[in-house]
């Protein structure tokens, strides 16, 4: 027979289960943040928020590059009684994508004052902040020094053949690459750098993580990543390089972090404090030391000597709510029959 | 109930008593089923389902029938004989029950990234995913032939060694669990449906990675929601001529049995060979795996920062894993009552237990979020707390908790509620007496058995944690994609090391419990 304490102990535990902690009933001091920015690079951050203002903030992680059903999803389906108060997303593709679909409030934080507007909502419905890029890392012991790529295009070379890789374009920072490529090129050039990367024995790889394991290892000679999985390769002293991609042609994309009030989110005051704080030049300094090695979008704040202050790169223009929805008819037109035929 | 012949007693009660428990389990998926088929779009499923789905099944019946090629003669044998390194084997063979499956992909990527592209491109698409998936599924078959094999008498066994010896023993074992084995491993099988990380992460496109590219990368719930109707439905053609020919096996298990185990027995070379059988499974799917995963501790570990992420997720992770495990087997064991000896509805039960189980975990979560979200705020105890992911963890489970409840209510004799009737027994004092002492391990078994599987399921609880109490694995899922490989292994490793020391700590007090 099983024990009475048994019994007791999963009786307290459901009990604990339904106790107010457990619960989203949330304490007016408290605000929620959602982040779909990796948990490493968001939670210092958080805490230091909660260390430095009083107010305890309830962070729910999630990353796109994980490929999860996600916050995203939650975002939405909550949308008529939201449990967070701020939404903290790795890209702006993802955030105008919300906007669309009413989960977004608008919100003009003082601190965008001095800070470049380029990557911000018109409406403010989400503020851009400290960002990364897309890159083209290399192994050095593969590519010789003058050698190296400084065109996604380039990896259509025969020098490439069977040496490059790519993430799965319907997910993360490389489907938003992708659909800027759509915007930037055309369809029928874009189509012929994808059937064409494919062609030259381009591997489509399951996220950007792996397009850096995959380089480093030397399985691949270069790949297709965001500056903060090279900046983990480099920090850990592997053989590897890097260039911005495009930087020379069409211009770099430029992922943003961008960060938004919750329509009708339980805390709002909370949540604009913690999108102050987000936003103050601190924040993005942290950041641009963290591992994430994030580029400021505000002029003027110091950077360590590996991160590349923004105003030296030539970002590709894009229309951040157009690529939104054009991400959303590729998903389910080109680049989804294109992952399928590249799955394996 | 007004005797204790009721419970023996067939009417339509049964039957609404099952549609009742059937109805907690469905509810929280239907508002999405019932939005998917109202818009607009009509009943496509997209253009790759129908290959998807192939691909799935196909891996479905492989990872089902190699489950059980190992599975069903390792568990007979753990059962009737000792051999060297018991614990330690069975604790390593078990562990992938209590790691989630998107943990050993990636281990066995990181590894086959080390060994090469040839290595690479023999492990991804089908065989990578079989491999992955095989890890889980082999300790299910083991431990529940396992566990049938402990129902032979010790009596029977002495008589088929007396007739044949140990090969005799061995062949009388397997055919008398074979039923229990193949019951199980097509559970696994299913169980295989619902997950999409090994066919994203190896290359694959599976019904549950379109599910999944549905929602996160078209962000198209209707389609999602479709896809899994579909999904369910094909399970459910399978399922139910495998429940009609499962039923009639669990009411012959109504006949008396002796209740006295035979003893586990030294036989120097089976005893040898069941060792390095283990020790080749456990090597195989456990320790290659977890050597990908633990690749980078060479050059770094995180041990601090990763013994943060446990101190501040230990606690909810055992909340949700017991909550989960609590709730499943109540809802399981009160299924197993409804159906009775009601051969039609222990086919029906079955059959949509195991067609439930193809569910993916996402289409639930959503459906308790949009329930709680359209709720007042008064019920965010019930539907926004951790007893919410308890639930939904639970009904993601609750189907093994059907099989062994089923099978345990078929193993009380009629007899015990007719001698109880006869004597003057009240039903409540038959409940307190008989029927719950009865139940009780077969209940802890089960309860312990998805605990373990709820403590791996990460979709659930990204989905519906209230803000602040995640899971420890799903810190580990959401740092793994760019957080330093050091800390990534060390998260794994010390998940892994836990995992172990639990598993050795629930083998060490069931062996002093039996003693």
């Amino acid at each position: 027979m099983i024990p009475k304490a048994c019994v007791v102990l999963v009786l307290a535990g459901l009990l604990a289960g339904c106790s107010r902690s457990g619960s989203s009933a949330v304490a007016p001091a408290e605000v929620v943040v959602y982040a779909s920015v990796d948990d490493v690079f968001s939670r210092p951050i958080v805490e230091k928020f909660e260390k430095d203002t009083g107010i305890k903030a309830k962070l729910v992680v999630d990353t796109e590059e994980t490929k999860s059903t996600g916050l995203v999803n939650r975002l939405i389906a909550e949308k008529n009684r939201p449990q967070a108060d701020v939404f903290w997303c790795g890209d702006p593709v993802r955030a105008a994508l919300l906007k669309s679909k009413g989960v977004t409030a608008p919100y003009k934080s003082p601190q965008l004052e001095g800070m470049p507007l380029d990557f911000t909502d018109k409406e403010h419905h989400w503020i851009g902040f400290s960002a990364r890029a897309r890159i083209i890392i290399y192994n050095t012991n593969l590519v010789a020094k003058g050698e190296e790529p400084a065109s996604v295009l380039d990896l259509l070379d025969a020098r490439f053949k069977g040496k490059a890789c790519m993430a799965n374009p319907l997910f993360g920072t490389t489907s938003m690459h992708a659909t800027a490529l759509f915007a930037k090129l055309g369809d029928e050039k874009a189509t012929n750098f994808f059937d064409g990367f494919s062609a030259n024995g381009g591997k489509m790889l399951s996220s950007n993580g792996e397009v850096r394991r995959r380089v480093v290892n030397g399985e691949y000679a270069v790949g297709l990543t965001d500056t903060d999985d090279y900046n983990e390769a480099r920090e850990e002293k592997k053989p590897v390089g890097a260039v911005y991609a495009d930087a020379k042609g069409m211009g770099t994309v430029i992922v943003p972090n961008a960060v938004m009030m919750i329509n009708g989110g339980p805390n709002p005051e909370l949540g604009k404090k913690f999108i102050d704080y987000l936003l103050n030049p601190e924040t993005e300094k942290a950041l641009a030391e963290s591992g994430a090695a994030q580029m400021p979008v505000r002029p003027g704040v110091p950077v360590p000597a590996h991160v590349t202050p923004l105003d030296k790169l030539t970002p590709m223009p894009l229309d951040y709510p157009q690529l939104a929805e054009r991400l959303l008819k590729l998903a389910d037109g080109y680049l989804d029959e294109w992952a399928r035929k590249n799955a394996k | 109930m007004r005797n204790t012949l009721r419970t023996n007693s067939t009417g339509t009660w049964r039957w609404w008593g099952a549609i009742g428990i059937f109805g907690i389990a469905l509810a929280p998926a239907l508002p999405l089923f019932w939005q998917a088929f109202a818009s607009r779009d009509g009943w496509l499923a997209g253009r790759g389902f129908p290959s998807a789905l192939f691909n799935s099944f196909q891996v479905a019946l492989a990872v089902a029938a190699l489950s059980l090629l190992i599975g069903l003669p390792l568990g007979v044998a753990t059962a009737l004989y000792e051999f060297p390194g018991r614990g330690s084997l069975l604790a390593v063979v078990t562990m992938p029950i209590l790691v989630p499956s998107f943990l050993w992909a990636i281990g066995w990527s990181a590894l086959t990234a080390h060994l090469g592209p040839d290595v690479t491109a023999a492990l991804s698409g089908h065989t990578g995913c079989v491999v992955v998936l095989l890890a889980a599924a082999i300790p299910l078959v083991l431990w529940v032939c396992h566990a049938a094999t402990r129902n032979i008498s010790g009596s029977q066994i002495e008589a088929a060694r007396l007739a044949g010896g140990e090969r005799t023993v061995l062949k009388y074992a397997i055919a008398h669990v074979a039923f229990s084995g193949v019951l199980v491993a097509s559970l696994a099988g299913v169980l295989t449906l619902a997950d999409p990380g090994p066919g994203l992460i190896l290359g694959l496109r599976t019904a549950a990675s379109e599910i999944l590219t549905s929602f996160a990368a078209r962000y198209d719930f209707n389609l999602a929601g479709r896809q899994c109707v579909y999904l369910t439905l094909a399970v459910l053609m399978l399922a139910i001529p495998m429940a009609i020919v499962a039923a009639p096996r669990l009411t012959a298990e109504l006949l008396p049995r002796q209740v006295r185990s035979g003893q586990r027995s030294w036989h120097a070379s089976v005893s040898w060979v069941l060792a390095l059988g283990l020790f080749a499974v456990g090597l195989a799917f456990v320790i290659l795996p977890w050597l990908g995963l633990s690749l980078p501790l060479t050059q770094s570990g995180h041990w601090s920062r990763a013994l943060q992420e446990v101190r501040r997720t230990w606690l909810d992770t055992v909340i949700y894993a017991v909550g989960a495990g609590s709730i499943a087997t109540i809802l399981g064991f009160l299924l197993g009552f409804f159906a009775g000896k009601n051969h039609r509805l222990q086919v029906v039960s079955l059959g949509v237990a195991l067609a439930l189980f193809a569910i993916p975990p996402s289409q639930a979560s959503l459906g308790v979020i949009y329930l709680s979200t359209n709720s007042p705020a008064w019920t965010d105890d019930l539907l926004r707390s951790r007893l919410t992911v308890c639930f939904a963890l639970s009904i993601r489970f609750f189907p093994i908790a059907v099989v062994l409840g089923m099978r345990a209510w078929n193993s009380m004799s009629p007899s015990w509620a007719q001698a109880a009737y006869l004597h003057g027994v009240s039903p409540v004092r038959y409940g307190r007496m008989v029927v719950i002492p009865f139940l009780a391990p077969h209940a802890a078994i089960a309860g312990l058995l998805i605990a373990l599987l709820a403590t791996a399921e990460i979709g659930t609880v990204l989905l519906l944690q209230p803000p602040g109490h995640g899971s420890f694995p799903l810190a580990i899922f959401t740092v793994m994609a760019n957080a330093p490989e050091g800390l990534v292994a060390s998260l794994c490793f010390l998940y892994l090391v836990l995992a172990t020391i639990l598993l050795t700590g629930v083998f060490s007090l069931a062996r002093r419990r039996l003693a």
